[in-house]
């Protein structure tokens, strides 16, 4: 009944309200354009994170995280992986050695860092590199290496070219050997790019003197964009908190994390500015629309229509003039993100924010966040530009609103 | 026979070294001169050239290590330590320095690896020496401006403080070195090394002085990093200055056939 007339009343005066709907749709489509360009490009490098080096969880010897010393590792993994499988079914879980050291020739050397994985345990799910030159590490006997494309360009290797590592060992020796470049891979990480040595698991364990130990089990989640602390909690209290610690993507990547929530907090800006604005008009509207209709009102009040009521109705106006630029709103800006498609970021591609490449190229897509966002936004502009009007007419004396022409 | 050939080669060649006798300590003198003092330092502790063999311990906090190497110096040029025992994978392992250059001869890979300049200031082998230290890269003479800041007590003895500041043009990684120097025998007894912010980053200290030839040398070196529980001693077994050495054993070909 409220419905039905508020509905009846918004379309009374139509060029009014299409100017209102027209406003809060340009608004809406506003902020969930940009909140789910933002979003989507948040997804894409969570995703490189979660799928790559970092995964969604992480497993090491405790205080690995604060003071990575090649030494503190998990001293029996295939026992640890057993526990964590059982906390966590359907997780993907692999194994990896750490550690830093020079790899060159006898003509250059550089920094690298050295990570050892077992091919076997990619599935995927995992995208720590892509082999763009010779092979991957699969079906490569021992003593091959992946080397990271900038790393690579660098030292001047090319597959079949020979490597010569050197770095610290767990027992304090200086290790020392020979490999044979398989491929060439990139990563989603300019310095990964830069620095990264990928051995079979088995070759940097005993490069490192580690016996049958790693340093970190990583937990790639079915979702790669899923939320950590379930998972978390679930695999802390699987393993022994002692000898042991458990770490989600953005304890490991504080900076990313940080760098996520600023922008957020901005958007938060952007969509105060908009509601604003809208509000204004909004207010301005339903006043005009309310102070017209005086008289009916009046008559309202004195055929014995609730205050309650008469309020109800005015906010329900408001209220659908707001849903219905929502509908539009939401739909225009999806329009925009499918024909704008994706989103190639040019001279920025390259750069890293807290050590994840921002992606050349984004894809655009509705994000779920940008519709909450524009939902509680067109919502509070609705309800705040019709509240003092929707008062105002609820408060009439009715002898003399009725007596108003 | 051989002896005698390389003793004939001894006489010969010290003069054409200009291996004179280390200049006289100017022990009670109110104001010393400054240069003379850190010049005199640097020629007791290196010589024009040296062949030693030492034994070197790393402790870490729950570790500890030991090194036994052999090394060669030829001016400022030309080094070579090689490691006569360590780890299984570590002996044999080589270092050279050529001029401004450096390389690793790695005994299990069988193969040389150029260090980067860069790698200078990093640690040698894991211990608390840079390779710059064991290389004798950089020269307290050269590389530094020195001033003398005053008679201090350290460890001991009534000393000199020497503040080393690095030259604009050397590429030292220490903003700032102390020398103290006991004021009557003018030998090291403690170096301090202070790092861009100020802070000293490690303390080297001379101990155990024993007669060599003409000069009294500190047979131990021990470094302290400011980590806790780390340190570096470094014993000399035996080292002989001023020797002749060969070109040969600095040969890059040489390094690369792992001998």
């Amino acid at each position: 009944m409220l419905l039905t007339l508020a509905w009846r009343n918004i379309w009374r005066n139509h060029r009014r309200t299409i100017l209102t709907v027209s406003a809060l749709t340009a608004g809406i489509a506003a902020i969930v354009f940009l909140d789910s360009y933002r979003e989507s490009t948040f997804k894409q490098m969570i995703g490189v994170v979660t799928t790559g080096l970092v995964g969604n969880l992480q497993v090491h010897g405790a205080g690995y995280q604060d003071n990575p010393d090649i030494s503190t590792v998990i001293p029996n993994p295939a026992q640890t992986m057993a526990k964590l499988q059982k906390a966590l079914p359907g997780a993907h879980l692999e194994e990896r050695v750490v550690g830093y050291g020079l790899g060159g020739s006898a003509r250059d050397s550089d920094a690298v860092m050295i990570l050892g994985i077992d091919p076997a345990q990619q599935d995927a799910r995992s995208r720590l590199f892509k082999v763009v030159a010779g092979m991957g590490l699969g079906s490569a006997p021992a003593h091959r290496a992946v080397v990271g494309a900038g790393l690579a360009s660098r030292l001047g290797l090319r597959p079949g070219s020979e490597l010569v590592l050197l770095g610290e060992a767990a027992d304090r020796s200086m290790a020392n050997d020979r490999y044979m470049v398989s491929g060439i891979a990139k990563t989603g990480s300019g310095d990964l790019d830069d620095s990264a040595v990928f051995l079979q698991l088995k070759d940097a364990q005993s490069f490192f003197a580690l016996g049958g130990a790693i340093h970190e089990i990583l937990v790639r989640l079915e979702d790669p964009g899923a939320a950590s602390a379930g998972p978390l909690a679930a695999a802390r209290a699987a393993l022994d908190s002692k000898s042991l610690e458990v770490l989600s993507w953005s304890q490991m990547l504080p900076e990313l994390k940080g760098m996520i929530q600023q922008k957020r907090n901005g958007q938060y800006g952007m969509d105060f500015v908009v509601f604003l604005i809208v509000a204004l008009g909004v207010l301005n509207t339903m006043s005009m629309s309310t102070f017209e209709r005086t008289r009916e009102f009046g008559v309202m009040a004195s055929l014995g229509t609730r205050r309650r009521r008469i309020l109800g109705l005015v906010v329900t106006e408001s209220l659908l003039q707001g849903l219905i630029g929502l509908v539009i709103g939401v739909a225009l800006a999806a329009a925009v993100l499918h024909a704008v498609g994706s989103i190639d970021f040019g001279s920025m591609a390259g750069q890293d924010i807290g050590g994840v490449r921002i992606p050349s190229t984004v894809t655009l897509s509705l994000q779920a966040r940008a519709i909450g966002d524009a939902f509680s936004t067109a919502f509070f502009i609705a309800l705040v530009g019709a509240l003092w009007p929707a008062y105002k007419a609820s408060r009439l004396a009715p002898a003399e609103a009725t007596r108003v022409v | 026979m051989r002896s005698l050939v390389t003793f004939a080669a001894l006489i010969v060649a010290l003069p054409a070294l200009g291996a004179g006798p280390l200049p006289s300590c100017p022990s009670g003198a109110g104001k010393p001169d400054v240069a003379a003092l850190v010049e005199r330092t640097q020629h007791l502790l290196e010589g024009t050239s040296s062949v030693a063999t030492m034994t070197m311990q790393i402790r870490g906090p729950t570790w500890s290590r030991h090194l036994k190497m052999k090394v060669w110096t030829k001016g400022r040029d030309y080094a070579l330590v090689r490691v006569l025992e360590g780890s299984p994978r570590e002996t044999g392992m080589m270092t050279l320095k050529r001029e401004r250059q450096l390389w690793d001869y790695l005994p299990l890979a069988g193969r040389v690896m150029k260090l980067p300049s860069a790698m200078m200031g990093d640690s040698w082998m894991g211990s608390d020496f840079t390779n710059d230290d064991l290389v004798k890269g950089s020269s307290l003479v050269d590389d530094f401006t020195a001033k003398l800041t005053g008679a201090v007590q350290a460890d001991g003895h009534q000393a000199w403080r020497i503040v080393l500041a690095p030259k604009p043009s050397s590429t030292v990684v220490w903003s700032r070195i102390e020398l103290d120097l006991d004021r009557t025998t003018c030998l090291p007894v403690e170096q301090r090394f202070y790092d861009d912010e100020g802070k000293i980053a490690r303390t080297l200290r001379y101990s155990d002085f024993r007669k060599i030839g003409a000069r009294d040398f500190p047979t131990t070196f021990t470094v302290l990093p400011s980590e806790k529980g780390h340190s570096t001693t470094v014993t000399y077994d035996e080292i002989v200055f001023d020797v002749p050495i060969a070109d040969e054993t600095f040969s890059l070909q040489r390094l690369q056939r792992g001998r």
